[in-house]
């Protein structure tokens, strides 16, 4: 997507969200929305409540400083496009600021441990008294109401109360393979998004704020597809499946290996049109003749042994030349691509523009994940309103204490030396 | 907490906005969340029904197109219109379908859905106000466009495969799959995106007058849902591993799956601090599990050798897991301020009361089975009660047909017409 000039005008204009998240799944949210053209500040401080663990995350940026808060390379991936500052909300003087800020905000997103906030006496019912428009949320891993309200999470947390971590994988007797990363987080962090978004509709319309209280494992169950529909008509427990298609009668239907190091192509087989191509591909073997794998159905009642077989025929393929030459003859099949592969060998991610080069204070310039859709006129910009990468820790004192909150140069200076900012 | 919303404050947070749906399984997943926050979705589908519903799970054994599962969980609330867009007569009702609506959803392959969008192009003429969002495999052009894919063959290719499944062997070779996690995950992911970009454009459209017409890929979408493997690759150069039950990572980390004594599975993630060794301690001591994490030999190993010391503690949990169910280990680790929790079968969550004091399911009734099933309609409250909702379940095929298609202007005539040359 085009990403130079910043347009004039943009969805999120003069939206202001106060960012109190941290980690992946409140930044993500606030990512979605800076990209859409608000002005995200986020607030942070140098003790373990208020600092963004993240920012000390691998991978960092190679050569600096090795203590320095700002090379981290996930850190800088989820926070593109926000504005930065420090405030310490221990003090009154920082909680005080802080209720300037939220005097003039549109949104205010956290993630903190369930009651943080209230610890600090201000919670929802304090800020919307100071601005009754606001749109207040906030996620945790089990929500905020309800009886888990004391309880901690992170996304793998989340996953396994859900019922993603079970879902993932072969059946017993192996382990759940469960996620590979915090899924929730992301998706989280997405419907946080799409929560503030319909709210900032809402309250067009009818000049409410709201309170909204998302929760991790819900958004794990909003993606658990038909599992807790059938176990209750089954009464059976939710099962897993390896990579098998199991509301379809599609086999083969999995990841088979190629010639290389762990190198896999993911083959799906819908119709017998579909089969009939796989077949002619591989060169029509003996075995595929065998009338078990004839129709759909004697395929999907003869996985394992059909499986095995075609793992034998993929095994000595080239594994992007394979996926073209059944991609030609119409057959679903995709190279099992690796952050490298995506980064170095994926022709439309890099027609498409999918990684977008933007600067950062510190650590220079550096690509960042970019918005997966493109907008024929709304201008959507993973740099945000500072067309950039993400903050360095308080990059933007200046800018908001100053400009935004209209404090002296003298009154700055005094805040930072009082450890307030 | 104090004063606080009205309940469902965001069911109706769409009211008044007119979704069309058309295409395939691909947009369902958006249109059911637009339909979750009060859009009135019309669902397009050809005489044969939908793809959907012909996917499993079925509440029937003959499996007929009212009774999947699929179909139902991904089309609560909406109307269904059957509409045969090639037949006589058809492109009219359509078009005068998208004069009242404010959003289009169209998604298939990029083939058909570049054809239907010149059509689309029209009815902005019309009305301008309209938004249409395209979701496709690839988005509407580069070289990867008309390949043939599928869920599968998605999270394959955007990398979501590479970073899930099991440990390699001790020396370092894979013999285990890579493994896609289970339901239509790159549908998800799309569908949650085309409704960040589709609540963006009608918050625009609020500013500008205009709508937009949205292209959005399922293969970019899947491909910034990695998490920490790209950063990894573009900041250091690496690749990281697939781990059995954990994250993915550039050296083996230690197991966080643990079996429990009822034969479930708890994750229990280990951190090393003082604080963690002691309330892990504590919960020995409770369950009456023998140990000796708190002897002066142990506190010796921790100075001398920390490997051979988180080795020794992780197995000391593993005891402690041993000893007791998922649901104890989860609920006196929660207790203790531990990240821990029952690996559960999303069931499970069912009759738990924190999600019943939650609202997170709804009962929809299915008539084929003469009983309600229960869905999780909601990922938030307001503080008390679920925000989001549906105020009915799946449509029958067709059902909305003359209901939609009257509202829209057309007259019984035209409607018999439409019949008679079976577009609808």
């Amino acid at each position: 997507m085009a990403q130079s000039e910043p347009p004039r005008r943009r969805p999120l204009e003069g939206v202001r969200v106060i960012d109190l998240t941290k980690i992946v799944a409140g930044p993500n949210a606030t990512r979605m929305l800076a990209t859409m053209g608000a002005e995200v500040i986020r607030v942070e401080w140098h003790d373990d409540r208020a600092l963004d663990l993240l920012r000390g995350v691998r991978p960092h940026a190679p050569g600096g400083d090795p203590e320095s808060l700002n090379r981290s390379g996930l850190f800088n991936n989820i926070n593109a496009g926000k504005y930065g500052i420090t405030l310490n909300m221990n003090l009154p003087q920082g909680r005080d600021l802080f209720k300037r800020l939220i005097a003039d905000a549109s949104v205010v997103c956290e993630n903190y441990s369930p009651r943080q906030m209230e610890r600090w006496e201000l919670g929802y019912d304090v800020l919307s008294k100071i601005n009754p428009g606001l749109i207040y949320m906030q996620i945790t891993g089990m929500g905020k109401s309800g009886t888990y309200n004391s309880y901690v999470s992170v996304g793998p947390t989340a996953q396994a109360l859900s019922g993603l971590t079970h879902m993932s994988g072969f059946s017993e007797p192996m382990q759940p393979a469960g996620w590979g990363y915090s899924y929730l987080d992301h998706s989280t962090g997405y419907y946080g998004a799409i929560l503030v978004l319909a709210a900032l509709l809402r309250r067009k319309r009818t000049g409410l704020g709201c309170y909204i209280d998302v929760s991790q494992t819900e958004a794990g169950l909003m993606v658990s597809g038909t599992a807790t529909l059938e176990a209750q008509l089954t009464g059976q427990p939710t099962d897993r499946h390896g990579n098998r298609m199991q509301s379809a009668a599609w086999a083969p239907h999995g990841a088979y290996p190629c010639r290389g190091t762990d190198e896999w192509i993911a083959i799906a087989i819908q119709n017998d049109v579909q089969w009939a191509s796989l077949v002619n591909e591989i060169g029509a073997p003996q075995w595929t003749r065998d009338a078990r794998f004839a129709d759909a159905a004697g395929r999907k009642a003869n996985e394992d042994e059909l499986d095995r077989l075609l793992a034998e025929a993929t095994i000595t393929a080239e594994r992007y030349d394979l996926m073209q030459r059944l991609q030609q003859r119409g057959v679903p099949a995709a190279v099992v691509q690796k952050a490298d592969d995506r980064c170095e060998r994926d022709p439309q991610l890099k027609a498409r523009g999918y990684l977008v080069p933007l600067p950062h204070s510190e650590i220079g310039t550096w690509p960042i994940e970019g918005f997966p859709a493109k907008f024929e006129r709304l201008p959507a910009d993973v740099g945000g309103l500072p067309h950039r990468g993400a903050p360095m820790m308080g990059e933007d004192n200046d800018r908001v204490y100053r400009d935004l909150l209209g404090l002296s140069s003298e009154e700055i200076a005094t805040l930072r030396e009082e450890w307030v900012i | 907490m104090g004063h606080l919303n009205t309940p469902a404050v965001l069911s109706s947070a769409l009211a008044g906005t007119v979704v069309l749906e058309c295409g395939d399984e691909r947009g369902e997943f958006a249109a059911v969340l637009l339909a979750s926050l009060g859009a009135e979705v019309i669902k397009l589908e050809g005489r044969a029904g939908s793809n959907s519903r012909r996917f499993g799970p079925f509440t029937q054994p003959d499996r007929g197109i009212e009774h999947s599962l699929c179909f139902s969980r991904y089309n609560l609330g909406k109307k269904s219109v059957t509409l045969e867009i090639d037949q006589p007569g058809a492109r009219d009702a359509l078009a005068r379908l998208a004069q009242r609506a404010d959003v289009i959803i169209d998604s298939g392959t990029a083939n058909d859905v570049a054809r239907r969008l010149e059509l689309y192009r029209e009815f902005q003429q019309a009305n301008p106000r309209l938004i249409v969002c395209t979701i496709t495999p690839f988005g509407l052009d580069g070289p990867w466009r008309d390949l043939t894919m599928t869920n599968l063959t998605q999270l394959a290719l955007g990398g979501v495969m590479a970073v899930c499944g099991y440990d390699s062997r001790a020396d370092g070779v894979y013999d285990t799959p890579p493994i896609a996690p289970e339901m239509w995950q790159a549908l998800h992911i799309a569908g949650e995106y085309a409704v960040i970009s589709i609540t963006a454009a009608l918050n625009f459209r609020e500013l500008t007058g205009v709508g937009d017409v949205i292209d959005l890929s399922i293969h970019e979408a899947v491909s910034t849902c990695t998490e920490v493997a790209m950063p990894t690759y573009i900041y250091n150069g690496a690749v990281v591993q697939r781990q059995t039950g954990r994250h993915a990572a550039e050296t083996r980390t230690r197991p966080w799956l643990r079996r429990t004594k009822d034969g479930r599975y708890v994750k229990a993630f280990l951190f090393w601090g003082g604080r963690d060794v002691r309330v892990i301690t504590e919960m020995l001591d409770e369950a009456g599990v023998e140990h000796d994490l708190a002897s002066d030999a142990y506190r010796e190993l921790r100075k001398t050798s920390p490997s051979e010391a988180q080795a020794h503690f992780s197995a000391m949990i593993d005891k402690l897991v041993a000893s007791l169910t998922a649901e104890e280990v989860f609920h006196r680790a929660q207790a203790k301020g531990l990240l821990w929790a029952s690996v559960r079968y999303p069931e499970e969550n069912i009759d738990d009361p924190h999600f019943q004091a939650r609202g997170t399911f709804q009962p929809i009734h299915h008539p084929e089975l003469g009983r309600d099933l229960v869905y999780p309609v909601s990922v938030a409250t307001d503080g008390k009660d679920r925000v989001t909702a549906f105020t009915t379940g799946a449509p029958r095929l067709g059902q909305h047909t003359r209901e939609v298609l009257t509202q829209a202007g057309l007259t019984a005539a035209e409607l018999e017409a439409l019949a008679a040359h079976h577009a609808i």
